[in-house]
């Protein structure tokens, strides 16, 4: 039982990063139709971006300089999301009266791009980096399970975040633009919603997301590497998937849900399962609810 | 840590020299192709050596620094004038640890003509280029992999200056048992083929000395999150943690399981984590952690390994690897090799390897029938101050 609730904890802390890697899938999906491959690269351009920031401020511990960690962590979430957004307007907006296959190609394309282009920077690629800033190990015990107190602060940050977007697409103007691009581009165009601007802001919202996540999971592990969007992305993509591809409250709870079942997976199974489970939960539920847990009609997505 | 980075940019500009350095001899490879082949066999004549390492991936830094033992003891092999009048050149190929990239770096090395292939870091990588480098005809020096796999096949051509992973395995049981005197112990591995194999050594070992292992985890490379495996350490009571993996991942488990509060579990790893980027990752967790590892550079006694040690730093400017003293041996004893043979024909230098008996680096170095390494021995380190020292206790 101890083991049982130490896990699900585990998967709650997995999940919350998952989570906010899949809103940006999930809200790119929503808009465009689109499944942006290249989200996960996104990330590990975001690690890359701060570890970069990070050594040019020359900070080597959290004690006490949390606010510097915090306005790093800030100007990589804008950086990400402008990085979003120059994607999207260099790539996909040329595309967009293009077959959706295309697009998803161009998105793979340009994962390829990115990966492999960190790899050729000599201070960047090829080895694992260590990162330069990592979190104090302090913690307490939560019903028997110890985390760290950074462990605690990242999740509660993370679901300030996905509070953030929900509130930002269901309850602001700029949300109701997004929900009438989505459900039809040339109806609210037709309507004077600037539909370009729009998809722009979705993909920043995205981007800054995923630099979120890429500072907070840096900062814990304390190691980079040019091939780490690629597996998160993958299990992101997957928890997107899970709650209900281009669902805001889809995309939290596939997170969570991913995170908890791979963590007790690895518990009751041992590591080597944990990915069977997790993929082998997915394709269950895919085969019960094929829109996934939460899914909507196509139109009312968002 | 700084410091440490600013070695790893050196390392990275030292990686970038090689690969240059490999692409000029590529360049001259293919020029002399297209000169008549007799050509090539004259006097004063190139002795072309593969070396196919990791240059990408978490393990390049120690692909790097073996290839520059291996350059270091080609440059003083040259320096007197080469192996029977030839010059050593060494011919770098990137096997990223990957099979599959492995086995296309040999085959375009034997494309390339060369003579002798002294190289792959990892076992996993080094097992699909054997039967490449079997069908060539050409001796095959690996300078680290020890995976028991590599000389199942009983190929005549295959020679491991780095011995079997059984020592690993016997040498954490004893660790466990005489010195920390732990009943309980969890295996872990990154089921990559090295890792693998000892976890399931260690496995055997442990359970013939009484000690119970509640599992074998096996953690897939690409994860960085252990701590659903830390639940079990904590759910079975294990009092000891032996990781067989690489370094990357070993300095994230030891990280993650002090913050789990797991203060007083034995965390030992086998030698494929023996590396300065383990304790500059683990940082203060990496302290009071054991490692269990053959006789590796740093920690080799005697006026040669002093010396090599030294003329290292000069060349490249940072410290040796672990392994950059088996790279110079395995050069060296491939030397003495064709030096016995008179001669630098593959096929003789492989007779004259089965009976070379060398005095390295790393000790006295001859090798089994099938190319196991004999006469190296085994030792466990500890973690102490953010440096790797001999572990006061040995069991």
């Amino acid at each position: 039982m101890q083991l049982l609730v130490g896990e699900i904890e585990n998967g709650i802390f997995l999940g919350a990063f998952f989570v906010l890697i899949a809103l940006g899938y999930s809200m790119v999906y929503g808009i465009l139709r689109l499944i942006n491959f290249a989200h996960g690269d996104f990330y590990m351009m975001a690690a890359y971006v701060s570890f970069a920031i990070f050594g040019a401020v020359g900070i080597s511990h959290l004690h006490s300089k949390w606010p510097v960690v915090l306005v790093v962590g800030l100007i990589t979430m804008i950086a990400t999301g402008a990085l979003a957004v120059l994607a999207e307007r260099l790539i996909y907006r040329p595309m967009r009266r293009a077959a959706l296959l295309s697009l998803m190609i161009a998105a793979l394309g340009l994962s390829q791009v990115l990966e492999n282009g960190v790899l050729n920077i000599p201070a960047w690629g090829s080895q694992y980096r260590t990162y330069p800033v990592t979190s104090s190990a302090a913690g307490t015990s939560i019903l028997g399970t110890q985390f760290t107190y950074a462990q605690i602060a990242m999740v509660i940050i993370s679901g300030l975040l996905a509070v953030g977007v929900y509130y930002l697409v269901g309850r602001t103007l700029i949300g109701k633009a997004m929900r009438a691009v989505a459900e039809d581009r040339v109806a609210a165009s037709l309507m004077g919603v600037n539909v370009d601007l729009v998809i722009s802001l979705v993909f920043f919202v995205g981007g800054a997301l995923a630099g979120a996540a890429a500072v907070m999971d840096s900062l814990y592990y304390g190691q980079i590497n040019y091939l780490m969007g690629f597996t998160v992305g993958l299990q992101a993509f997957t928890a997107a998937v899970l709650g209900g591809i281009g669902n805001i409250a889809g995309a939290v709870v596939g997170g969570l849900l991913l995170g908890i079942v791979e963590s007790i997976g690895t518990g009751i199974f041992g590591a080597e399962w944990s990915v069977v489970v997790a993929f082998g939960v997915l394709v269950v539920m895919l085969w019960v609810r094929p829109n996934g847990l939460l899914g909507e009609r196509v139109a009312r997505r968002m | 840590m700084v410091q440490t980075r600013a070695r790893k940019l050196v390392s990275v500009v030292a990686a970038a020299g090689t690969v240059a350095i490999g692409t000029s001899v590529v360049a001259s490879a293919g020029a002399a192709a297209s000169t008549p082949r007799a050509l090539g066999h004259a006097a004063g004549s190139v002795y072309s050596i593969g070396v196919p390492m990791p240059e990408t991936g978490p393990n390049a830094q120690a692909g790097t620094e073996i290839f520059d033992g291996e350059l270091l003891a080609a440059n003083q092999i040259n320096a007197h004038g080469g192996i029977l009048g030839h010059k050593l050149k060494l011919n770098e190929q990137d096997d990223a640890c990957d099979p599959q990239t492995s086995a296309a770096a040999a085959t375009k090395l034997v494309s390339q003509g060369v003579q002798a292939f002294v190289g792959n870091y990892c076992s996993g990588a080094a097992l699909p280029a054997e039967p490449i480098v079997k069908r060539a005809g050409l001796p095959n020096i690996q300078p680290s992999a020890n995976d028991p796999s590599l000389t199942a096949a009983k190929l005549n051509n295959v020679f491991l200056m780095d011995p079997t992973s059984s020592g690993d395995a016997t040498e954490a049981t004893a660790f466990f048992k005489k010195v920390e005197h732990v009943k309980k112990v969890l295996i872990a591995d990154d089921q990559s083929t090295f890792a693998v194999g000892v976890a399931n050594l260690a496995y055997r070992d442990m359970k013939k000395a009484g000690i119970s292992v509640p599992a074998i985890q096996a953690v897939p490379a690409t994860q960085t999150d252990f701590s659903s495996v830390i639940s079990v350490v904590k759910s079975s009571g294990a009092q000891g943690v032996y990781w067989t993996g690489y370094y990357a991942q070993a300095a994230l488990f030891a990280k993650q399981l002090r913050a789990a509060g797991l203060k007083k579990v034995v965390y030992a790893v086998a030698d494929g984590s023996v590396d300065p980027t383990f304790i500059s990752d683990a940082g203060p967790a990496g302290n009071g952690t054991f490692a269990t590892i053959v006789d590796t550079t740093q920690f080799l006694g005697g006026k040669n390994a002093k010396l090599f040690i030294k003329q290292y730093r000069k060349a490249f400017h940072s410290a040796p690897g672990p392994y950059s003293a088996y790279g110079y041996d395995a050069i060296n004893t491939l030397a003495a090799a064709a030096n016995n043979a008179h001669s630098i024909a593959p096929a003789k230098v492989i007779q004259a390897l089965h009976k070379v008996h060398y005095h390295g680096l790393t000790g006295a170095v001859s090798f089994t029938k099938v190319g196991a390494r004999v006469g190296a021995k085994f030792v466990v380190l500890e973690v102490r101050k953010g440096q790797y020292t001999v572990a006061p206790k040995q069991p």
